[in-house]
């Protein structure tokens, strides 16, 4: 689920960006160091969207390094258990297969895929239905339903289902191609 | 506290989950002669006949070798059937266990052995009911959602073993396990390749539990799971049955051993060959029991006191309350009641009737009254009766020592021995714990001393033996 809201940090800034455009030089920082990174709590950090208000500067002693208190907007995604998400699928194995729904990964194992599909090993693993019909492979498209969420200080992972009613493949490259 | 539908429970419980354990360690390999599956269904069974039970005597009611029965309890222990407790002990600790067994169970057996035990550690245990509840009910549960969640494959995390080191992860682990070697998963620690946790049920039989055999197993848990309803059925009825019941509890040992010498204090007063040697034991491990009884023995005689020096018969002495041996130490007191007594002597009704008739004459409609009535009256009858024996004992025998060995008597000689004035304040042994406490208020003034002499001999004694 994606969330937009405020966080702040506190930036240090080398002297030798002191100057006319110092204030673009906090933000392109900021947006370096901060978007795609993920904490356990906010989740994955998406895009920053805007800058609430750059506090008062703190030059530290020794360094000449300043801190900057910057309160800025972002957009954050967290998975969340129950949730539904739709995935493209990076690889399979006779485990079951990983995909990831932009910056999170999900592991579907071989038990929470549908009992009429199976592992086909070969030059392109997949699971395929018995008639040929459906077929999950590295990047297939498939909908799936988060049933477990990992969420450590700097990762996310999230284990799912694709066995349950309308989860599963929503368009296959193989057949499209 | 009604324990046979609990024991039943136990009982149930005992056969469906744990007939085939056995009481020697896994480990170690089972021969044909040392194969002892079923002990602990015996074990259990013999625990819901008893209450706190030391684990030696528990051993050779069962003829069981201790090690064995210790294993099993430690087992059951760790099920959470049952409580134990050890305690480093004297031979005067373990007194206060079998003056509580004498007192539940009613025989005496291996107490003398008993006596030479100096500080040991003794184990005791007993069947926790409400827990026993508890975790059946758990088990129960457990055993039911396995099986659902396998059969509906719902949000089970699946998890993986190492088959060279044992260490397990679980799906969330995946990401970090996967080796971009072969695509499959490796062991962090090892490097050995993963395989699929095989603890389903159905799996077992049906082999590595490739995908295809995956339907199958459906079926078979379905049928596993019909099968495990109907078998634990009778579990399940008697879990419901007893499932408003107020759990049957013992407490802790301490505890127990507490009510039961107030149940065996309770019981001492009925003529019996033991009797004296009872008592005592029960008084010595808790001298405190004794001394609140004395206390309030000692207030409600001045309560007397002074309300009858005023000679203002504000409250009225109940009938029961009133004994020829107050009559006789304070003569002023006893003035009314002892005409009253003269007279109720050949009609009790009469007396009563007009003692409440001083005392409380708004409620005397009451049919509890009434009641009250009538059961002290039957009481002072009683009482009266026997007053009128031992005088005509007395006037017979001298003043010391009786000579006649009738049973109900023997107690009284007894008390003449400790002193001999209050011969008269004897009651009828048969009226309960209440009655108790008074007979014992009665005697304060003058057996107390020798009282203690005796509790103090007894101690003594202990302490030697």
């Amino acid at each position: 689920m994606f969330f937009h809201i405020v966080l702040e940090r506190n930036m240090q800034l080398h002297p030798r960006h002191f100057g006319r455009d110092l204030r673009e030089k906090l933000v392109a920082k900021l947006m370096k160091d901060v978007e795609g990174t993920c904490s356990g709590r906010h989740g994955f950090v998406v895009a920053i969207t805007g800058i609430e208000n750059v506090g008062k500067g703190l030059i530290r002693d020794g360094t000449g390094f300043v801190t900057f208190p910057v309160k800025y907007q972002c957009v954050v995604f967290r998975p969340f258990k129950g949730e539904i998400l739709e995935a493209v699928v990076s690889m399979v194995n006779k485990m079951g297969f990983f995909a990831e729904a932009g910056p999170v990964q999900i592991f579907v194992s071989n038990h929470l895929i549908p009992d009429d599909m199976e592992f086909q090993s070969g030059d392109m693993p997949n699971y395929t239905t018995s008639d040929g019909s459906v077929k999950i492979q590295k990047d297939s498209e498939v909908r799936l339903k988060i049933i477990g969420t990992r969420v450590d200080a700097t990762e996310i992972f999230c284990i799912g289902t694709i066995k349950d009613d309308f989860l599963g493949v929503i368009s296959d490259p193989g057949t499209t191609s | 506290m009604s324990i046979e539908p609990f024991n039943k429970l136990v009982k149930l419980a005992a056969r469906a989950f744990y007939d085939d354990i056995s009481a020697k360690g896994d480990n170690q390999p089972k021969t044909g002669r040392s194969d002892n599956r079923g002990i602990a269904v015996v074990v259990l069974d013999a625990l819901t006949r008893r209450q706190w039970v030391r684990e030696e005597d528990l051993a050779k009611d069962l003829k069981l070798h201790l090690k064995q029965l210790r294993r099993t309890l430690r087992f059951f222990e760790e099920e959470k059937l049952v409580t134990r407790d050890h305690r480093k002990e004297t031979a005067k600790g373990a007194k206060a266990y079998s003056a509580a067994v004498a007192a539940t169970a009613d025989n005496l057996t291996g107490r003398e052995g008993e006596e030479k035990i100096k500080l040991h550690t003794h184990s005791y245990c007993c069947l926790d009911y409400a827990q026993i509840h508890d975790v059946v009910r758990y088990r129960l549960q457990r055993m039911r959602k396995k099986l659902k969640d396998e059969l509906d494959n719902k949000n089970t995390v699946q998890e993986y073993v190492c088959p060279k080191c044992g260490k397990r992860y679980n799906a969330l682990d995946a990401i970090r396990l996967i080796s971009f070697e072969d695509d499959s998963f490796h062991c962090e620690s090892c490097n050995t390749e993963l395989v699929a946790e095989s603890d389903k049920i159905a799996s077992q039989e049906i082999g590595d539990g490739d995908d295809n055999a995956r339907r199958r197993r459906r079926e078979k848990l379905r049928d596993l799971l019909q099968k495990m309803e109907a078998e634990l059925k009778p579990l399940t009825d008697q879990l419901s049955r007893v499932k408003d019941l107020e759990a049957p509890d013992y407490g802790t040992l301490q505890a127990w051993e507490l009510r039961a010498s107030v149940v065996a204090r309770g019981s001492n007063s009925d003529p019996s060959g033991n009797d004296s040697s009872r008592s005592g034991q029960g008084g010595t491990p808790m001298p405190f029991l004794g001394e609140t009884k004395v206390e309030v023995a000692f207030s409600g005689v001045e309560e007397k006191g002074e309300i009858k020096s005023e000679s203002a018969p504000m409250k009225v002495l109940p009938p029961w309350m009133i004994k020829e041996g107050m009559n006789l130490t304070n003569e002023q007191r006893g003035a009314v009641k002892q005409e009253s007594k003269m007279e109720g002597a050949s009609a009790s009704m009469d007396l009563k009737d007009e003692k409440k008739s001083i005392g409380h004459e708004d409620d005397a409609k009451n049919l509890q009254d009434e009641y009250v009535k009538a059961y002290y009256a039957a009481i002072l009858q009683r009482q009266k009766e026997q007053e009128e024996v031992i005088k005509r004992e007395q006037d017979l025998s001298t003043n010391s020592i009786l000579t006649d060995v009738d049973p109900s008597t023997s107690r009284k000689r007894q008390r003449e021995d400790d002193g001999e004035g209050d011969v008269e304040l004897e009651d009828t042994p048969t009226a309960g714990i209440l009655w108790e406490t008074f007979k014992v208020d009665l005697n304060v003034e003058a057996a107390e001393p020798s009282d203690d002499e005796g509790d103090d001999d007894d101690s003594i004694v202990w302490e030697e033996g």
